[in-house]
């Protein structure tokens, strides 16, 4: 293992459907901003600067190229990172390994998305094998409509078990300042009353495009006892791939094989002697683009057993002021800055494990937290943040 | 939109290999932002050109931008600038590409408006090529029909 | 952090569209590519086989990535029934990119497992929300003049009776 990394700064934007007030640099630099002034760090304080987002969703190539000068990496080394849905997370672990390596003794890591200037499902469509052409023009949502409908057949989970986890999101975002979706549900009908968007999703099942960005401040071990009392510790980041197209055209999506989440999980746990993750760990920030597949992402990351995500969820054990709390933040089905929604997993993580998530603060302590990201072909990175190492 | 697919299969003659020609369209644009609209508006409006002052680094960015590169303050002292200035260096494209304003060969000059500490990137016109030089005074001119966008200014001409 | 400004009045915010068609070219590979020849020639579906696990690839490719081996040529005739295992369709027509519009794609997708025990994504014939609930057996149907598109060569699905 190389040197101890912390999370000292955390920063993020408030997120919309659309940002017109602002270009995509100016609206990144705000989160860089915001991470600034939480660390109480100066510009000049940070070492290096890195990146992430999908460019084809926003249409504008080298995005890295336009904003040096926003997000204080004038003149700084740095790099920018692509790799689907997990993008954000990735950014995270590659600042964690350069300041791990002893490189850097700080260092920025911004992940974000400016939805409101391209079309992210239209560019995921664009990204298959052109051969396959209109065959899967769904972009992602289709992929997780067709695995909603395998969790359902395979767990007995009901559409109002989603609409729970629906409920229990809108629950964290209302009481989250930098959330997008703020709807004020009050029943599971009501989310059972929105219309069809793709079958078996409906409207409210789907994660939205938003506009923002999440930036945090890493720092060596002697650097962070310097600059916070409340430094949280990155303990392990674990990436899992998976065959290519897997999530996608060719896998088996039925759940009888091996899946990258199962794979992290059991890799990050087993590094780090959690033998009873429901215990070991306090509480979660997953990537759940739908509200049913956090149902099947808690069997996959052993928070249960398999087929019995959705009893979480009916008992409340996932709830704010449950016994292993899931989400807090609203999650992504309530704000979803593709590029920076896996850097606020672990933001949100971080906050828990602080203290200062304010009103979406869980009620049990947080000594320990996991953040998690699902990406194109199946890929996942699981961030595991501990108080003290 | 009519379909695109105009699409068509080449197979390779000594290979099983297909090539496939195809095209993509995905909608995409680019918000200028409070900063940048400002800046676009008041060529629009107003045919004037304006710059961000950073009072700290004594430097006014042209187009206006929020941020100072050297020192992160957020600027918001805007300043007319000249719209005349001095070229700094140039070059003609010749060839046609898919995204040129105009027909080719275009010049395409930095131009370090007076008043201003950084080079505007645009076109210079109305002078032969085997004339110019670097250091030559330009004017801009404006397009009489103007829409909000940096092609407001129709192209630098000699003074 | 930051949290949204209320403006008193709505100052104007330019937006300029930047997007055009883009052309590209794309070549399946000699792997995928054998995978078309037999589409377009034999109306047949092809893959290789790792020649250590034993394990079908597919798509056919050059590498098995559980084993890290070359493949190689060990091709093995698909059957092009299979079981639906998923499906899904779309009510909210998407922006597809290939044509340049807004669509709502008529035909179903479904997730197909075939006989050989690959997986596979295609169209449903079958349009009906209620009679998809039954679809279980299904057979490839192929075009008449296939283009060498490889599982583009094939219409849809259609449901069997077994």
């Amino acid at each position: 293992m190389g040197n101890r990394v912390a999370i000292v700064g955390i920063g993020q934007t408030y997120h919309k459907s659309a940002r017109k007030d602002v270009n995509q640099q100016e609206m990144v630099g705000e989160a860089v901003r915001a991470a600034l002034a939480d660390a109480q760090m100066k510009a000049k304080d940070v070492e290096a600067v890195f990146t992430s987002n999908m460019e084809t969703f926003e249409g504008l190539f080298l995005p890295d190229h336009l904003m040096a000068d926003e997000i204080a990496a004038y003149m700084k080394p740095g790099l920018k990172v692509a790799t689907g849905g997990t993008s954000g997370a990735s950014v995270v672990e590659e600042g964690f390994h350069f300041v791990a390596s002893g490189l850097f003794d700080t260092a920025l890591v911004i992940g974000f998305e400016k939805q409101d200037t391209g079309d992210t499902t239209a560019a995921i469509t664009a990204a298959v094998t052109p051969v396959w052409g209109k065959g899967v023009a769904t972009g992602a949502i289709g992929e997780f409509a067709k695995q909603a409908l395998t969790y359902m057949e395979r767990s007995g989970a009901k559409e109002e078990h989603a609409a729970m986890v629906r409920l229990k999101a809108d629950k964290g975002a209302c009481r989250n300042p930098y959330a997008h979706l703020k709807l004020g549900l009050k029943s599971i009908k009501e989310v059972l009353d929105s219309g069809y968007l793709v079958w078996p999703l409906r409207l409210l099942d789907f994660c939205p495009q938003s506009c923002g960005a999440c930036a945090l401040i890493l720092a060596s071990e002697s650097r962070a006892k310097k600059i916070t009392k409340k430094p949280v510790w990155i303990a392990d980041v674990v990436t899992v791939h998976q065959e290519p197209f897997r999530a996608g055209s060719f896998g088996d999506p039925t759940g009888t094989e091996e899946y990258s989440q199962d794979i992290a999980a059991e890799r990050l746990y087993k590094r780090n002697g959690i033998t009873n993750p429901m215990k070991d760990i306090c509480m979660a920030e997953i990537y759940e683009p739908s509200n049913w597949e956090e149902m099947s992402h808690y069997e996959h990351y052993h928070f249960c057993e398999k087929g019995e995500g959705w009893k979480l969820v009916e008992k409340g054990i996932t709830e704010m002021e449950g016994a292993f709390p899931v989400n807090p933040s609203g999650g992504v089905i309530a704000t979803n800055p593709i590029g920076g929604t896996p850097t606020i997993r672990v933001a949100e993580a971080a906050l828990q494990v602080r203290g200062d998530a304010g009103e979406h603060q869980v009620t049990r302590d947080v000594h320990t937290a996991v953040a998690t990201a699902l990406g194109g072909p199946n890929w996942t990175v699981m961030t595991l943040l501990r108080r003290s190492l | 939109m009519a379909e695109l697919t105009a699409d068509r299969v080449e197979r390779l003659k000594d290979a099983d290999v297909f090539i496939y020609h195809g095209k993509i369209y995905i909608p995409a644009s680019y918000t200028a932002g409070a900063v940048g609209s400002r800046f676009l508006i008041e060529m629009r409006d107003n045919k004037k050109i304006m710059g961000t002052r950073c009072v700290a680094c004594d430097l006014v960015y042209v187009p206006a931008r929020s941020v100072c590169k050297h020192c992160f303050a957020q600027l918001d002292k805007w300043v007319e600038v000249s719209d005349r200035g001095t070229l700094q260096t140039y070059t003609v494209a010749g060839q046609a590409n898919g995204v040129q304003p105009v027909d080719p060969p275009i010049i395409y000059g930095v131009v370090l408006l007076d008043g201003a500490s950084t080079g505007l990137v645009h076109m210079i016109s109305g002078v032969d090529f085997e004339k110019l030089a670097v250091g030559m005074r330009v004017k801009a001119v404006f397009a009489e029909k103007r829409v909000g966008s940096i092609l407001d200014i129709k192209y630098f001409a000699p003074l | 952090m930051t949290t949204e400004k209320t403006a008193e009045k709505k100052p104007e915010y330019l937006k300029v569209e930047i997007a055009r068609p883009r052309s590209y070219k794309w070549s399946s590979g000699k792997y995928l590519g054998k995978l078309y020849k037999e589409a377009l020639e034999k109306k047949k579906l092809v893959t290789n086989r790792c020649p250590k696990c034993k394990q079908l690839m597919w798509p056919p490719m050059a590498v098995c990535g559980r084993c890290n081996v070359a493949t190689g040529e060990d091709w093995v005739e698909m059957s092009d029934t299979g079981t639906v295992v998923q499906y899904t369709y779309l009510v909210f027509p998407l922006w597809d990119p290939h044509y340049g519009d807004r669509l709502a794609n008529p035909y179903p997708t479904a997730t197909i497992k075939l006989d050989n025990g690959v997986f596979l994504v295609h169209f449903l014939e079958e349009k009906d929300p209620e009679k998809l609930k039954k679809v279980k057996r299904v057979q490839a149907v192929w075009k008449e003049e296939g283009r060498g598109r490889g599982l583009a060569d094939i219409l849809c699905f259609r449901t069997i009776e077994e």
